[in-house]
């Protein structure tokens, strides 16, 4: 058997990761493979939070046939090397969505690897990715959108924003296109910013503590990521490890 | 390949083979025209010594040549480069070795018909197609008679303005170019800027100083004095603190060359409160419609906004050679300092366009515009690769950056690959891209008001780029706009 | 002498029949209206006389001022003299109105074997029109139909019939989106530009009500892709108080 070599920094997909800390669990295992048969719904969630300092990649190869509907709801938040890749590959009407979101701090290095290809006409995608990240955490969206050659109307989009708590935080983004088709939509928005300082004053002009006020507009930053999760006991459990994480964050001094 | 061209190549071989013979060796020879083919450090003792340079620029040379043989050509752009045979290609002849022509006439009717399309007045299109004796007679023509190079440089001058030839400046203001010459474009930034180094034959130094406002655009004078600069330009730009200048580069006439690689380096300083405007129109000849022949474009353009408030805007139109590789950059080191990326680049039948930007904020407050609009046709791939990076240091940076493109036919490709580093949680960053086509709606409706489809599809083409061509200054926007026109003939219908 | 003839035209839309033998006559000096149900392939009469791709003709014949309509390129029919007020006039980004106009009619000089207006003599001429029409210049300098109101659009086809001054106008829908005011000056505005001795007009139109301003001469119901009842302008009226089905049963 042939193992691949460790990867490095000069290959796009590992970028920005942090490769000495893959060494320990390579080679990685082959991706889990979802398949969505033509016309049937998937939804599928991973609520990534392993223990600190440990290295947590998951690989998910994804196939959506004809007309199949496919979802993911990712919160990646734990251990030192959080990594999440997707391979997507859509047939005719085929849609894809990943709603996820990434928190970090300490020294972590969270990261979302996608690429979606839509190989037949008419294929929908819609990725939303959310970042907060503080002290010293690396947070990644690396995001690729094929658009084969005759896979007319099809409709991607990205919405990718980060936000930074710390000088020292990094925040990277890669949405990236690669069009064959000309009858398409394709649109992508990605934004880094910090807390809108008008809301936080205009939150402390009714008497709220600026910490409340941080944490407030931190937790609306993310909410929404997981509505879609059909699930309460579920999305309770996604909520809940978000905001728990945040707070943990903020316990940390971070951002002050 | 025409057979002028292959005259020409017959000529370079012949002076290659006399210089070689030569029984003290070529390389003490500075009577030669030609370097001899391939490339060495004789190769480059030889290109240095025919400029009559300073030992410490010869120096220079060899070290950025000596690094050069341990690089490799950079592979990660989105393009299908074949091999290049670096030994098989001729690095220096001496300027005006071209054959004149006679006449217009012995012009390909080609050329002639897009010079008429462009409304490029025939004088001018002789000096644009190398007709012998056409130089005088086009700056009296345009001009009335007075000589305008004279004009222009005793302007120059008088405002303290030194425009000179590279190989000029090296040789009369050596401190000016030594503080400055690679401080920008290090010899080591890249494989292609590397050779440049090594080899780079002319090209054009700009030093405004201290508080001058450069009296005209330096883009007025080169469009009447463009001497073919050869494949390996070298451009340095400096200007003190609070000067300004306006430079265009290049033209809308399609330019011929016979050296398939083109290698240049652009380096640009702008010190506090200084400004500096780049336009380039570059419309080197792309290849057939089969996609055969065509230059090589693989420039490095980068730009220094050292001081405080400096400014450097680049805008540039792209429509010409076979492959495109070339990233206008702003390295803006200084407080509120302001990098502008304004771009237009068409690509048709098999032209392939790697292009976009990197705007580096290290400044506190420093901003930065980022608007890139890609036209693919044909079989052509036409991609934005861009980096937006903000340091840790640098508060309350800002960036906006729209690229959109734009697909004519579903056989050409549209890639948009921009990266963002962020390292300072005060910045704020926003990127939109989009892709689009010309609707069948929006062709109609102009074509029920009368435009034939030609007309229609440049239109429209010029309203999606005009945010960009209304950067341009405005002699050049005119041409600018017409030049897409015609470099998408065909391309739909 | 007729500016258009119509005679037993059929066609289809993306295979399906619309127009089935329709036949009709303009004269110069006459302004007729088109009304119906909606389906009834009203707005297709008016993208086929147009040109426009997708509207396959597959039988009959128009003649347009002496000429066959069919023989001509969308831009050729254009530069002939017929005018298509657009039902949903088209954005075109980066454009501006003026920028546009000015190409457009140059290109159709140059087919009549005119020259070309100068910049001013243009600017002279798009000021007129927009004041008839009681349209801002400013809102010429603008890209054309980006970010028009509804009724901006349908105003500013009019400015562009007014500076392109064909012979014949056939208008879709004109009125939809049109307030009580703007209807008042886009119909007069018609009347200004198009009710000439060498002129004629084609209205489509669902209501009766811009046909208080522009007063036709005839009126035609298009039902199943034919004409199938002709009159004056009192059959409008009729229309209106009685409702298609009960006219046309």
């Amino acid at each position: 058997m042939t193992v691949l070599p460790l990867p490095t920094r000069r290959q796009e997909d590992w970028r920005y990761s942090d490769v000495e800390a893959v060494a320990g669990v390579w080679p990685l295992p082959d991706p889990v493979a979802i398949h969505v048969g033509a016309g049937e719904q998937a939804a599928h969630r991973l609520l990534q939070d392993a223990a600190d300092g440990a290295v947590a990649i998951h690989d998910y190869a994804i196939h959506v046939e004809a007309g199949g509907r496919c979802t993911f709801h990712l919160l990646n938040i734990g251990g030192k090397l959080g990594r999440v890749t997707f391979r997507v590959t859509l047939g005719k009407g085929a849609h894809f969505g990943l709603y996820g979101a990434m928190i970090g701090g300490g020294e972590q290095t969270l990261e979302i690897v996608t690429s979606v290809t839509h190989a037949e006409p008419d294929g929908t995608s819609e990725q939303i990715v959310r970042s907060i990240l503080g002290q010293k955490a690396v947070g990644t969206y690396l995001g690729r959108i094929e658009v084969a050659r005759d896979a007319q109307k099809t409709d991607a989009v990205q919405s990718i924003k980060a936000m930074l708590l710390d000088r020292t935080a990094t925040a990277n983004a890669k949405p990236e296109l690669e069009i064959y088709a000309d009858d398409v939509k394709c649109a992508h928005g990605c934004a880094v910013g910090e807390l809108d300082r008008q809301a936080l004053f205009y939150m402390a002009s009714r008497g709220m503590e600026p910490q409340a006020a941080r944490s407030l507009l931190l937790q609306a930053f993310v909410a929404g990521v997981f509505d879609d999760i059909g699930d309460e006991a579920e999305r309770e459990r996604f909520d809940t490890a978000a905001l728990a994480k945040l707070e943990a964050l903020a316990g940390q001094g971070s951002g002050a | 390949m025409s057979e002028e061209v292959e005259i020409r190549d017959a000529e370079a071989r012949a002076a290659a083979a006399r210089a070689a013979d030569y029984e003290h060796g070529w390389s003490a020879d500075i009577e030669q025209e030609f370097a001899p083919k391939g490339l060495s450090e004789d190769t480059v003792r030889f290109i240095s010594a025919k400029k009559e340079e300073p030992e410490w620029m010869l120096e220079w040379r060899l070290k950025a040549y000596r690094h050069w043989l341990t690089m490799e050509t950079p592979d990660w752009a989105k393009l299908d480069i074949p091999p290049i045979d670096y030994q098989d290609a001729y690095y220096y002849a001496a300027p005006k070795q071209k054959d004149a022509l006679k006449s217009l006439d012995e012009v390909d009717p080609e050329i002639l018909r897009v010079y008429e399309k462009l409304g490029i007045p025939i004088e001018e299109q002789k000096v644009l197609a190398g007709v012998e004796g056409a130089r005088k007679v086009a700056v009296d023509a345009v001009f009335d008679s007075v000589s305008v190079a004279t004009t222009f440089r005793r302007e120059l001058e008088e405002a303290g303005v030194i425009f000179r030839s590279i190989s000029e400046a090296i040789r009369e203001y050596p401190e000016l170019v030594k503080k400055w010459l690679g401080r920008v474009v290090p010899m080591h930034d890249n494989y292609f800027a590397a050779l440049n180094c090594a080899v780079f034959s002319d090209g054009t130094f700009v030093y405004v100083p201290e508080g001058v406002r450069c009296p005209m655009e330096l883009s007025t004078y080169f469009r009447i004095n463009a001497e073919n600069t050869g494949q390996f330009e070298r451009t340095l730009i400096v200007a003190d603190k609070g000067a300004y200048v306006s430079y265009l580069e290049g033209c809308t006439a399609p330019m011929r060359d016979e050296n398939q690689l083109h290698a240049a380096v652009v380096e640009l300083v702008a010190l506090d409160d200084a400004e500096i405007k780049y336009s380039t129109v570059q419309n080197w000849y792309p290849g057939d419609a089969e996609g055969r022949g065509g230059i090589y474009n693989f420039v490095t353009k980068r730009a220094l906004c050292q001081g405080r408030n400096s400014k450097v805007s680049w805008t540039q139109v792209e429509t010409g050679s076979a492959i495109t590789w070339k990233y206008p950059s702003c390295v803006l080191n200084g407080e509120n300092s302001v990098g502008e990326f304004y771009s237009v680049a068409v690509t048709n039948n098999y032209q392939q366009a790697d292009t976009g930007t990197k705007m580096i904020h290290n400044g506190k407050g420093s901003r930065s515009t980022i608007v890139s609009k890609g036209i693919s046709a044909g079989h052509s791939n036409n991609t934005y690769r861009g980096l937006v990076r903000v340091a840790p240091q640098a508060e309350g940076v800002r960036n906006f950056t729209q690229c959109d493109s734009l697909l004519l036919g579903d056989r050409c490709g549209a890639h948009t690959v921009p990266y963002i580093e962020v390292r300072n949680p005060s910045a704020t960053i926003e990127h939109e891209a989009t892709t689009s086509k010309i609707s069948d709606d929006q062709l109609f409706y102009a074509m029920q008001r009368g435009l034939d489809q030609e007309s229609a599809v440049a239109l429209i083409v010029n309203g999606f780029a005009k945010e960009v061509l209304q950067q341009l200054p405005m002699e050049f926007a005119v041409e600018a706009q017409k030049l897409l026109g015609i470099s998408l003939e065909g391309s739909v219908g | 002498m007729s500016l258009l003839r119509i005679e037993n035209l059929t066609n289809t839309v993306a295979d399906k029949p619309i127009l089935k033998g329709l036949s009709l006559t303009l004269n110069a000096g006459e302004i007729h209206a088109i009304m119906g149900p909606n389906g009834a392939g009203k707005s297709t009469l008016a993208y086929t006389l147009g040109g426009r791709p997708g509207y396959e003709v597959t039988g009959g014949s128009v003649e347009f001022d002496g000429q066959d309509l069919f023989d001509m390129e969308p831009h050729e029919r254009a530069a002939a003299g017929l005018f298509l007020g657009f039902q949903y006039p088209v954005e075109i980004p980066g454009v501006s109105n003026l920028q546009f106009l000015r190409e457009s009619l140059n290109s159709q000089r140059k087919a009549r074997g005119l020259d070309p207006l100068s910049g001013g003599e243009f600017i002279k001429l798009a000021k007129e029109k927009a004041g008839l029409l009681g349209l801002d210049m400013e809102m010429l300098k603008r890209p054309v139909n980006v970010g028009f109101s509804g009724g901006e659009k349908k105003r500013n086809e009019m400015v562009q019939m007014g500076i392109l001054d064909p012979k014949l106008a056939i208008l879709d829908e004109t009125d939809s989106g049109l307030d009580i005011d703007a209807l008042r000056v886009v119909g007069e505005g018609i009347n200004a530009i198009m009710r000439k001795p060498d002129k004629a007009v084609l209205l489509i139109t669902h209501y009766q009500r811009l046909l208080d301003y522009v007063k036709p001469d005839f009126v035609h119901v298009l039902a199943g892709g034919r004409i199938v009842k002709s009159g004056g302008a009192d059959l409008a009226l009729e229309l209106e108080r009685e409702g298609y089905a009960e006219v046309l049963a």
